[in-house]
């Protein structure tokens, strides 16, 4: 009888009714996926290809990628990006570090010094850059007071200002990912190269590195979409004098009344964004 | 038990009598009404106006504080179902909403106060009215300058370099530094400099190397100037910069000896807004003498309506020039768009 049992074969489920069930319990997030995100950029890119007539045409496309001034402000947009990114990524690696090694008290200090900002709001963080920043602020009067400097450094209103506040915005969305990387980081690795006569330096780069990679990758991809996107912190820190897509978005729509132009420069900037993603999944892939 | 008496019933009857007699405003007053207006006159109005008019109308105000674009904007999307019962914009923007059928005619018969304002603020047979007329100079912080402005060049003076703030021609008070920009470069009188566009643009161009910040955002450029980070703000209204004086901050608002500009603020009704009989008591309260009267002392803004005496201190009108709003309105989106590519 136990025999018998154990020698039945295992009766599988038919691979249709499987697939149909799981089709039934990923239909309703598609369907909100398709309601919520499908449809409103079908909109948006049905917009993008209206002019100020109804017409249909690539005219705002034309205007956006054929415009030097346009071209620049997709540049400005980019190079915010990358800028905030890079300078973000060089900050938050040794911060990551820090962070896993940290115990006790003190990793709970750090960790909500990197939790506590992003309870503030982004208008407040970036009003407060500009208080640090201003002639009476407090980097020219350390400044000025350590006698570095005898009269105030104009900081507001530049793109230093701009890019010093995007990187302390959007600083958190770079470390977490790589600090989740890095806290199961197993210490053996590196002891192991180094036992076989790898210096400190190709340590990092041949085995710490990569290992860490789908971490930088994660923030990589979060702080240049969130950075590239930026619209409060580019219009407080420096304002008209360094349009960026979002900026112009804002103005097309609000001000221009131009819905068609807003929309392409919002196909724009969303293609960049998708792109960036692409990019980071496609270089977080294993190596088959 | 008790018996009915007489007084009872006449108690009954009087509170019958006083529920169906009131007036519709009383039956039909919503709790709320939606105003679109300027985020510049936020604080004042929910400081020191709003509460008298909700006390007066038993109603509750939602402002909604943006710029007059924004609001336009707003209105044309939301046309089939309107949200904002009442707007107020620069007369400028007012142009549009009216071509476009936004706003609807108002009349004496049910906004008594529309027929006792000064000539010239009722617009369109009664599309919009002025409630109110802020004057524009150049704001300058009292901390850095011990003498007021005297002319618009001085705005060009390089001593000022990176000490100017001007208002982004997405802000209607753009045009006063376009303005002066003309009259400047061409030598003529604001009424014929106004439509020579072009050497107002080359003459702007010219002041770059003295701009700190190009706004859109006056609150934040008035907090410069309280800090003496920006010197002067070309093309500043009074109501922004006179009620940051009052409160105690070291600036003040100097009208050129070349003049200054006059930039009357309108009230509308929006085409099938809600509650349009408490749109109608809103719109009245804005321009009686008793709101007007708030206004002008707490805001800085001349009256419209003849029976609110004029402060003293105010300008004389006939120093400050009124612009074609109509020319204005009709190039703005082009000007906004060269101001955008020249300025950056």
């Amino acid at each position: 009888m136990t025999e018998a049992v154990l020698s039945a074969p295992v009766v599988k489920p038919a691979p249709d009714r499987e697939r149909l069930a799981a089709f039934g319990f990923i239909a309703p997030s598609m369907l909100i996926i398709a309601l919520v995100f499908v449809l409103p950029l079908a909109l948006l890119l049905g917009v993008s290809v209206l002019d100020a007539k109804g017409g249909i045409n690539s005219a705002n496309y034309t205007r956006l990628l054929g415009t030097p001034y346009y071209l620049g402000v997709i540049w400005n947009s980019l190079r915010l990006g990358l800028l905030t990114t890079l300078i973000a990524f060089l900050v938050s690696y040794p911060a990551a570090f820090a962070l896993a090694r940290a115990r006790g008290p003190l990793r709970s200090t750090l960790l909500a010094t990197l939790f506590l900002p992003l309870a503030a709001s982004v208008i407040v963080k970036a009003f407060a850059w500009t208080i640090l920043l201003r002639g009476d602020g407090l980097i020219n009067t350390v400044l000025i007071t350590l006698g570095i400097i005898e009269d105030p450094i104009r900081m507001i209103f530049t793109q230093t200002a701009l890019i010093t506040g995007a990187v302390n915005i959007f600083l958190p969305f770079m470390v977490l990912p790589i600090y989740a990387v890095v806290a199961q980081l197993d210490g053996r690795y590196a002891e192991a190269a180094a036992t076989l006569g790898a210096s400190p330096i190709v340590v990092f780069f041949r085995v710490i590195l990569p290992l860490t990679l789908p971490g930088i990758i994660a923030g990589v991809a979060l702080v240049f979409s969130l950075s590239v996107s930026a619209y409060v912190v580019p219009m407080l820190l420096i304002g008209e004098k360094y349009p960026t897509l979002a900026t112009t978005i804002a103005k097309a729509y609000l001000l221009a009344r131009e819905p068609g132009f807003g929309a392409a420069a919002g196909v724009v900037l969303l293609a960049i964004a998708v792109i960036v993603v692409a990019l980071s999944t496609l270089l977080s892939r294993e190596p088959k | 038990m008790h018996p009915f008496s007489r007084r009872s019933l006449l108690k009954t009857g009087a509170a019958f009598a006083a529920t169906f007699a009131a007036p519709s405003l009383v039956r039909a007053a919503p709790k709320e009404i939606v105003i679109g207006g300027p985020a510049g006159a936020a604080k004042y109005f929910n400081a020191d106006l709003f509460p008298v008019l909700e006390k007066k109308l038993d109603c509750k105000v939602l402002y909604e504080g943006t710029n007059s674009l924004t609001n336009l904007q707003k209105m044309q999307a939301d046309k089939a179902s309107p949200k904002i019962s009442v707007v107020i914009m620069d007369d400028p923007v007012m142009l549009p909403a009216a071509a476009e059928g936004l706003i609807t005619k108002m009349s004496s018969s049910s906004i008594a106060n529309l027929g006792r304002l000064v000539d010239g603020a009722v617009h369109q047979d009664g599309l919009w009215a002025n409630y109110q007329k802020p004057w524009a100079g150049i704001a300058y912080s009292s901390k850095r300058m011990k003498t007021a402005p005297v002319s618009w060049a001085d705005l060009w003076d390089a001593k000022y370099e990176s000490k100017i703030i001007v208002p982004s021609l997405s802000n209607t008070e753009g045009f006063w530094t376009l303005l002066a920009a003309a009259h400047l470069e061409t030598g003529k009188p604001y009424k014929e400099a106004q439509y020579d566009i072009d050497a107002a643009f080359k003459k702007v161009k010219s002041l770059k190397a003295n701009l700190l910040n190009v706004y859109t955002n006056a609150p934040q450029a008035i907090n410069l100037l309280e800090q003496g980070e920006a010197w002067m703000i070309g093309g500043q209204f009074s109501a922004y910069t006179l009620i940051r004086k009052a409160d105690g901050s070291p600036v003040d608002l100097a009208i050129p000896a070349d003049g200054g500009f006059a930039m009357p603020s309108g009230i509308a009704k929006v085409t099938n807004g809600p509650a349009g009989d408490v749109a109608d008591a809103v719109i009245d309260f804005f321009l009686s003498p008793e709101a007007q009267t708030i206004l002008a002392d707490k805001a800085f803004v001349a009256p419209t309506n003849q029976g609110t005496p004029r402060p003293a201190g105010f300008p004389d009108p006939a120093q400050l020039f009124a612009p074609d709003w109509a020319f204005f309105a009709k190039n703005r989106a082009g000007w906004v768009d060269r101001w955008s590519k020249e300025m950056t």
